[in-house]
């Protein structure tokens, strides 16, 4: 399955959408084992994407070693594990991810078979602007769920040398979200986006620095240096950490070093007036700056407009006020060399002067961001977007490109597949899973890639491929398999299948497993496999000599063919000590499988033969007349089933003898007692068949029988 | 990503795990067994709790018995017998492993053998190194202890010719996973002998109206001598997956579920790997029937999936540090 495995949580994993069949991943196995080992590995699928290898020690050499190490090991891969390519290594954080996320997909899964549900209805295509709500809501939500929103990573707080604030780090995982949402779920801010993509390189920049230089890491840097530095003025690294974060937008920060400048000393203030009032003139113009967005966090900078028109006017007002800034005779009074230039560059920066903006810049994105904000404030189109982003790498090359830029330019390039590999590769089987959501939203092209069925697929879209590869993931853990069905079950082709076996793979005869099991399977309408994990249970119980709960269960799954053959055992049981008094043994388990007596065909004997060893007891215990009289119709009424074994007939007559003798008046009228003698006869007969089964009773039974019966007829003819 | 689960005794040489991964049984040389255990299903490390030796030879392969039939495994041992055991509590005992019955032995040797397991009842094959297939239906759903012969036939398309003795080294068996009663029983064999034409992998199916087996699909040509087949699961497919391992690499078939007119089952080769002169041991589907795991003499595993495109390929190798 595409994107299925990746290796060691590097990045070295298949993109799936090459037809060159790419070289392996080669995985080192780390057992313990001293050498040698066995050339031979067993291996062994557990659930889901859970391998286990077995190696083992040569047998050779264990034997002849005098050494007690051990004779193998088997150990557990995790193949595509769940943190792949994310920097969330920890489990419980991961969990929490996992699990938050369940609710979202349902919701969201929900909403749509309603509204297919309802256009089906109305025969009408259902209403999109409804549903790009609905994906907006999910989209915020699992947003959410990765971490909180890094909002003001520059932020100004107390101390005043400090520009850049220590915010907990944020993942690539939410940026990468982030950037789906503002492309494909967020439609409504589509007029935003430049500004969205501000926003986001304010709080992700930060992530990119990690792989390339960054304006983030060049005012981390410059802000340790900071401390020790007296005129900050002199120093070209002041006024490149300025022009920098200016490129970028990140106009609180400029401000805040532009008053760091030396001229705001109030010693200074007399002597250097004129530059600082051009200093503070390009710091108020900063943070005048129009920005086309509907509103600022608080500590940002800027003015914001929400209509184009207005903010046009704004911009061009505000661009008017830099270039009369720039012509300005003030400049000249300026005797600070250093101030005087760099505060012209910044004007340069405002006014979009592109190699100004490039040699303040550190990488392709940074470039574009300032695109954006200095040469051009409105979008018209992915595709522009995608022209202007490849003159940025064109401006501003990297050789290793962060997996956040390839997604990016993926987006920008409107390749879904490049989008999907990427998702793929770099953030691992859960956020693909939900992602196609955002993705199919975004675009009908898109929408067609992912929902087409394929034959090289087996049949299915590559969203369900998708769904099922996460399903196996969740499926390979005991905290996790539980959820993994309200994704199989949004597959609607292959969905079912996978439920079915890993349901199958449970460990039944766990009774919490069990009932969760049956839960599931209560809830996707899955009968026989719930019945199925019942019958495991059941005869794993009944084998380890839980013989009532192997009987419940049985029952539970109606499986008349066990319970049969339970019967059956019972009856050889009940045969082997009939004339015994420890009925109360099995008791129990006749009265279990009594209440579904119509399963098991000799139930019913064994129901009518309990009472009447009841009454047979009751008679033994001197409860007479009335009891007596009960034993003797329930002897007749076991004789008259045809359900009665014919090897239980002459154990039954033998247990009767002291009814067949009652010495007050006889308990059976004459043709009873012919009946019994009857049967009999047809026992004798019986006897001669070579598949007849001799009881063990006194060599004298049956003519005692006889005897008896012979003579309780006497006495019923006579007193008749 | 990697965690040990279970560390094993000395002279241990195969294992196989139960079917939900929560049991785990071992061969050693001596001919003894090692369960191991977890009490909780949620842990994931695995303890022994019983021992038993079931044969003098060593044992060579461990196969559990379908669930709905208790805990049960079935062990081939090196001198050719197959021995089943199930693990019960008679009469107020205490559990223990108690033998049920035994195939195979001196002028039959057991090869390999698997269990197929229809919801209505279960089926042994057994592969005999006399080159026969023999099929054994279980008589009682709750004993172990016997089994009646169903079939007994050799791994030929043709059902006229019969060849006389062959000597067969290997043997590999591969039911169809599906537990469906519409779908007929069926499974996959196939032979490592001097007889080429029962080599080749044979995909045999349960004749319910005549009550036999048929070769319905041959994957493969004769001569070919097999070493591994899987069957692979089928959750929805229209088609099913059979991996077969012979000494001309390891191939991926695809295969018709349902028969052209003439009965037969058509079939298309999708994959093919040379094996680099390493023999594979083992293979296994995962549960989703996407991704094949084989391992073999080069002592390292394979994963193989098919891309978008449906195309094989090799996916990732592990190999044990040294």
């Amino acid at each position: 399955m595409p994107g299925l495995l990746t290796s060691s949580g590097d990045s070295s994993s298949i993109v799936p959408y090459s037809p060159e069949p790419n070289t392996p991943t080669v995985y080192t196995l780390h057992h313990g084992l001293k050498s040698p080992i066995a050339p031979r590995l067993s291996i062994s699928w557990s659930r889901g994407n859970s391998l286990r290898v077995t190696v083992f020690r040569s047998p050779n050499t264990t034997s002849n070693s005098i050494d007690d190490e051990s004779g193998g090991k088997v150990v557990d891969l995790k193949l595509s594990g769940e943190d792949v390519g994310s920097e969330i290594t920890d489990a419980a954080r991961w969990r929490r991810i996992v699990y938050g996320s369940v609710s979202p997909f349902a919701h969201l899964q929900n909403k749509k078979n309603a509204m297919a549900a309802l256009s089906e209805l109305r025969h009408s295509a259902p209403y999109d602007g409804e549903w790009s709500k609905y994906v907006l809501e999910y989209s915020k939500e699992i947003n959410s769920l990765l971490g909180n929103k890094k909002s003001n990573p520059i932020s100004l707080i107390e101390d005043p040398k400090i520009v850049l604030k220590n915010v907990e780090e944020p993942s690539s995982l939410k940026a990468a979200w982030e950037l789906l949402e503002i492309f494909y779920a967020d439609k409504q801010s589509h007029p935003w986006i430049p500004e969205q993509l501000v926003d986001w390189l304010s709080d992700y920049d930060t992530l990119l620095s990690g792989q390339v230089p960054s304006i983030h890491l060049r005012l981390v840097e410059f802000q340790a240096e900071l401390i020790s530095i007296h005129e900050v003025e002199n120093e070209p690294k002041y006024w490149q950490a300025i022009s920098s974060a200016l490129a970028v937008g990140w106009l609180d920060i400029v401000v805040k070093l532009l008053r760091l400048h030396g001229s705001y000393h109030l010693n200074q203030l007399g002597t250097r007036e004129t530059e600082n009032g051009l200093v503070e003139a390009v710091a108020v113009i900063v943070s005048k700056m129009p920005r086309m967005r509907t509103d600022l966090p608080s500590g940002k900078l800027g003015e914001c407009y929400y209509n184009k028109s207005d903010f046009m006017r704004a911009w061009e007002k505000w661009r008017a006020q830099i270039t009369k800034l720039d012509c300005s005779a003030f400049w000249l009074q300026c005797s600070h060399h250093q101030t005087k230039e760099n505060l012209k560059n910044l004007l340069q920066i405002l006014l979009g002067n592109i190699s100004t903006l490039s040699s303040a810049t550190c990488h392709w994105v940074e470039l574009y961001i300032a695109h954006f904000l200095y040469i051009r404030p409105f979008t018209s189109g992915l595709e522009s977007m995608y022209v202007l982003a490849q003159k940025c790498i064109q401006l501003k090359p990297t050789s290793s490109p962060h997996k956040l830029m390839r997604l990016m330019l993926g987006i920008l390039e409107e390749n879904t597949e490049v989008v999907l590999a990427e998702c793929s590769r770099s953030f691992g089987p859960w956020m693909i899973a939900h992602a196609t959501e955002l993705l199919t939203a975004g675009s009908i092209e898109a929408e067609i890639l992912l929902k087409e069925e394929r034959d090289n697929l087996g049949g299915i879209s590559i969203e369900e491929s998708h769904r099922l590869v996460y399903a196996q993931v969740l499926s390979s853990h005991a905290l996790t398999w539980q959820i993994a069905p309200i994704y199989l079950i949004s597959c609607t082709k292959h969905g079912v299948g996978l439920l079915e076996i890993l349901l199958y793979k449970q460990p039944a005869y766990h009774s919490q497993v069990l009932l969760k099991n049956i839960e599931i399977c209560r809830m996707y309408d899955l009968d026989s496999v719930s019945s199925n994990a019942m019958k495991i249970a059941g005869v794993h119980h009944w084998k380890h000599g839980r013989k009532g709960a192997g009987v419940f269960w049985l029952q539970q799954a109606r499986d008349e063919v066990r319970l049969n053959r339970i019967a059956q055992k019972l009856f050889d049981f009940v045969g082997k000590s009939i004339s015994d008094e420890s009925f109360e043994q099995w008791e129990g388990l006749i009265e279990l499988l009594g209440s579904e007596s119509r399963t098991a065909g000799g139930l019913e004997f064994l129901h009518k033969y309990r009472d009447f060893k009841k009454s047979l007891q009751q008679v033994q215990d001197g409860i007479l007349n009335d009891a007596a009289r009960k034993a003797g119709e329930a002897i007749i009424s076991l004789m008259k089933n045809p359900s009665t074994p014919q090897r239980f007939w002459l154990p039954l007559l033998y247990d009767s003898l002291k009814l067949l003798n009652w010495q007050e008046h006889p308990l059976l009228n004459a043709s009873q007692t012919n009946l019994l003698l009857n049967k009999l006869q047809e026992l004798s007969v019986a006897r001669l068949r070579p598949d007849f089964i001799e009881v063990d009773l006194p060599p004298n039974a049956l003519s005692s029988v006889r005897v008896a019966l012979a003579t309780n007829l006497g006495r019923a003819i006579l007193e008749e | 990503m990697e965690k040990s689960v279970a560390t094993l005794d000395k002279g241990t040489i195969c294992s196989s795990w139960n079917y939900c991964g929560q049991r785990l049984a071992t061969g050693l040389i001596d001919g003894t067994i090692a369960i191991f255990d977890t009490s909780d299903p949620a842990s994931s490390s695995f303890t022994s709790t019983f021992k038993f030796k079931v044969n003098n030879g060593s044992v060579t392969k461990i196969v559990w018995v379908p669930p709905e039939y208790g805990d049960a495994i079935a062990c081939i041992s090196s001198d050719g017998t197959l021995s089943i055991w199930e693990e019960i509590s008679e009469d107020g005992e205490p559990v223990q492993w108690k033998q049920c019955t035994s195939f195979g032995g001196h002028l039959e040797q057991v090869l390999d053998s698997q269990f197929g397991n229809s919801i209505s009842s279960l089926k042994l094959t057994i592969a005999y190194s006399n080159g026969l297939a023999k099929v054994y239906e279980i008589l009682d759903s709750m004993e172990l202890k016997n089994w009646q012969l169903q079939a007994e036939f050799q791994n030929i398309t043709d059902s006229v010719t019969k060849f006389g003795k062959a000597s067969c080294s290997s043997a590999s068996i591969s039911w169809n996973p599906e537990r469906s009663e519409s779908r007929p029983a069926s499974f996959v064999l196939g032979f490592n002998s001097d007889t080429p034409q029962l080599n080749s992998p044979k995909v045999w199916e349960f004749d319910q109206n005549h009550q036999r087996w048929l070769p319905v699909a041959e994957l493969g040509d004769q001569g070919d001598h097999v070493y591994a087949l899987a069957w692979a699961p089928n959750i929805g497919r229209s088609y099913e997956l059979i991996a077969a391992a012979t000494s001309n690499g390891i191939s991926v078939w695809k295969m018709a579920s349902n028969p052209d007119p003439n009965g037969r089952l058509s079939v298309e080769k999708v994959g093919l790997f040379s094996s680099l002169g390493s023999e594979v041991w083992q293979m296994e589907w995962d549960m989703s029937g996407m991704t094949l795991a084989t391992s073999g003499t080069d002592g390292r595993v394979r994963l193989w999936q098919s891309n978008l495109n449906g195309i094989w390929h090799e996916q990732a190798v592990i190999e044990p540090a040294t």
